[in-house]
């Protein structure tokens, strides 16, 4: 799955504020628990943890399981005292990791 | 002393006996051995205080393949005090575990909202930790619809 | 002045007017569009093959029932109608607590509780209100026989029943009815229901409110920029939708809104997404059959482009008012093995709950298709929704392009004129 993750999330605010941030990720989310035709299990693959920096700080971390419905959608805050980049990644079952960036102007 | 709720008395005295809360009324049962042995392991066998934590959830979920939850505490979010993991359990799921969330004092609050699968109505449990060790839980009935036609 | 120069002022003022006239095509797209509507073209379409996958093969993970046995909107084929209830069978005696499981047994064709109220069956888990509240009904003064022959076929008693022939369409024996019947008389008392959400009297009618258009809310936004790409790539002569069309957003303003549209060349009523198959066919050589994820981006997109136009389709035209009257008859027929016509549920018993499930009304059904589907993590357009409904019912659906579904779709349009609409839509 190639698809490229949405963002929303402001790209200025005063220093201090609080700001939501929406992440939204395309990915089946097999749990691990559905069968195919022959009554085979299909295996697990999800996104099992997702990581916000900012400036190269954690700001907030989730470990998902396979209960987190398909397309993972992860909102949360950040407090931002200063300019800089927000990091986002995405860690899948196999290893992969598919990253995003935004920056914010803080005055 | 506070008065221990049954679920804070079956993460003191799980050992192996299973154990069935009512959810509701004593018709929705959910087995929550597995989910009290996952509140267990987070705790250390400690008690968590019921409050502090509100739960957004739909009364009714349209269906169990994505059902909309939010989970705000209310903490300080200081270096000195801040909300620092949070469990989030799902009792009537074949595993109940659904998502460990960290915070930081950057996270401004702990706050949070997901999507989420569930196999059946049943309860959320979320259980806070903070920084100072402190511990709060909170949980919440969620009925997932049944089909009209059978599908 | 004399008259030469008032010709020369005139052809002067012509000039300038001409020139005004050739400012305003310069913009080559709205220059062709001009173009084509002055000269009445008539769209390429192919009108050879068909529009989607032949034969026709079911979708994964929907039941593999066959149930050719039974009407479809295509074909008749269901046994008829009982005229006389029938005779109890000799020494039959029904067992209260198999019945008890078996009104609430949901792989029976959505169990008794989808439609009734029935005091404790199925733990008054969210039951439908269709039908009557059955909880009182070991009370009523009726006689064996007449619940049996009800629950068997009610038509012997009521000929436009929305109940299913449950005994007669093969759905429960003999005695599975009697041990239902057996239940049904223990029921002396109203309901207790562990919530008001589980009352359908009580229970609210669902409201959405949900922001479609936003693309962290719903994924079905995604297929408008699958479309936008989709647009630009080249079929196999070498043409792309860009080709003739290079300014979307301005040239199918209200497209989608005047569609389904009767076309005499296939003797049918198209569809926006039969449209996209035989059109891309025709004038690209790109093949985008029905239900196929390319073709429900594109339709999801065409339909996009118009959010906010009122629906306005041909209703008028002879051709669109045969198919119209076509529809209307459809959406009256039973179907399946559950014996249900479009207007028992969307309109008899429409605003009423089936189970867990809000039936609504006509008007308002069509505006947000294509639409995202929560449960499916998918989009079905309104062919697959017309699929699913004759399945659900335990019938067999026709190919997404079947005559049938565009009479149905352009009656279902007729009543959702001036619905404006928004797509992609997000539903359970």
């Amino acid at each position: 799955m190639a698809e490229k993750p949405r963002l929303k999330l402001p790209s200025e605010a005063k220093k201090g504020d609080v700001i939501q941030i929406k992440t939204l990720i395309p990915h089946i989310m097999e749990s691990g628990q559905r069968k195919d035709k022959e009554g085979k299990v299909i295996p697990r693959k999800i996104i099992n943890t997702f990581v916000c920096e900012f400036n190269g700080k954690p700001v907030f971390t989730a470990n998902l399981e396979p209960a987190i419905a398909a397309n993972p959608y992860i909102q949360f805050s950040a407090k931002v005292d200063e300019s800089g980049t927000f990091k986002f990644s995405w860690k899948d079952d196999d290893g992969t990791v598919t990253t995003a960036e935004s920056k914010i102007t803080v005055a | 002393m506070r008065q221990l709720t049954r679920r804070q008395a079956v993460v003191l005295g799980a050992s192996g006996v299973v154990v069935a809360l009512a959810g509701w009324n004593g018709e929705v049962l959910a087995d929550t051995k597995a989910a009290a042995e996952e509140i267990a392991k987070f705790t250390g066998g400690k008690t968590a205080e019921k409050g502090k934590i509100a739960i957004e959830l739909p009364e009714i979920a349209e269906n169990g393949n994505t059902v909309p939850l939010s989970i705000t505490v209310d903490a300080p979010m200081t270096a000195e005090d801040h909300v620092s993991e949070v469990l989030v359990l799902a009792d009537g799921n074949p595993r109940p575990g659904v998502a460990r969330l960290q915070f930081t004092p950057l996270s401004g609050k702990a706050e949070a909202a997901v999507r989420i699968r569930l196999a059946t109505t049943q309860n959320i449990i979320v259980v806070a930790k903070t920084s100072k060790g402190a511990l709060f839980t909170e949980q919440k009935l969620v009925k997932v619809t049944i089909g009209g036609c059978g599908g | 002045m004399t008259l030469g120069r008032i010709l020369t002022a005139g052809v002067a003022a012509a000039v300038v007017v001409v020139a005004g006239f050739a400012l305003q095509a310069n913009d080559p797209a709205v220059a062709k569009d001009k173009k084509a509507k002055a000269a009445k073209v008539v769209v390429p379409l192919d009108t050879k093959g068909d529009a989607s996958v032949r034969p026709w093969k079911r979708y994964d993970r929907w039941p593999t029932r066959d149930m050719a046995k039974y009407n479809t909107l295509a074909h008749l084929a269901s046994p008829p109608a009982p005229k006389e209830p029938r005779k109890l069978p000799e020494g039959l005696t029904g067992d209260p607590a198999k019945g008890a499981k078996l009104v609430a047994d949901r792989s029976r064709g959505g169990s008794c509780l989808a439609c009734h109220v029935m005091g404790p069956a199925g733990g008054a888990n969210l039951p439908g209100n269709v039908a009557p509240d059955l909880s009182e009904i070991g009370k009523a003064g009726r006689d064996d026989d007449y619940l049996f022959n009800y629950i068997n076929d009610a038509r012997v008693y009521n000929a436009e029943t929305v109940m299913p022939p449950w005994g007669s369409h093969g759905l429960f024996n003999d005695q599975e009815i009697m041990d239902m019947v057996a239940f049904l008389k223990t029921l002396t008392k109203p309901a207790v229901f562990k919530t008001e959400l589980d009352d359908p009297n009580k229970r609210p009618a669902p409201v959405e409110k949900r922001d479609n258009l936003d693309p962290l809310e719903n994924p079905g936004m995604w297929a408008v920029e699958k479309a936008q790409a989709m647009w630009k790539q080249a079929g196999a002569n070498g043409k792309s939708c860009n080709t003739c069309h290079s300014n979307p957003t301005a040239q199918f303003k209200t497209w989608a809104a005047s569609m389904p549209k009767w076309e005499p060349r296939l003797n049918k009523v198209l569809g926006v997404e039969e449209f996209i198959t035989r059109h891309a066919r025709a004038t690209m050589g790109t093949e985008w059959l029905m239900e196929t994820d390319d073709n429900r981006a594109m339709s999801v997109y065409l339909h996009f482009l118009a959010n906010g136009t009122p629906m306005q389709v041909d209703t008028t035209s002879p051709g669109a008012k045969a198919a119209i009257a076509r529809g209307e008859k459809l959406s009256h027929r039973k179907i399946g093995q559950l014996n249900m016509a479009c207007s028992d549920c969307h309109g008899i018993v429409a605003n009423h709950w089936i189970r867990g499930q809000w039936l609504g009304e006509p008007k308002g059904q069509l505006d947000h298709f294509p639409t995202w589907r929560t449960s499916l993590q998918t989009v079905w357009d309104i062919r697959q929704r017309f699929q699913w409904c004759s399945v659900n019912i335990r019938g067999d659906e026709l190919p997404p392009d079947a005559k049938e579904y565009g009479d149905l779709e352009l009656y279902l349009a007729s009543l959702n004129q001036g619905q404006k609409l928004s797509v992609p839509g997000i539903r359970h």
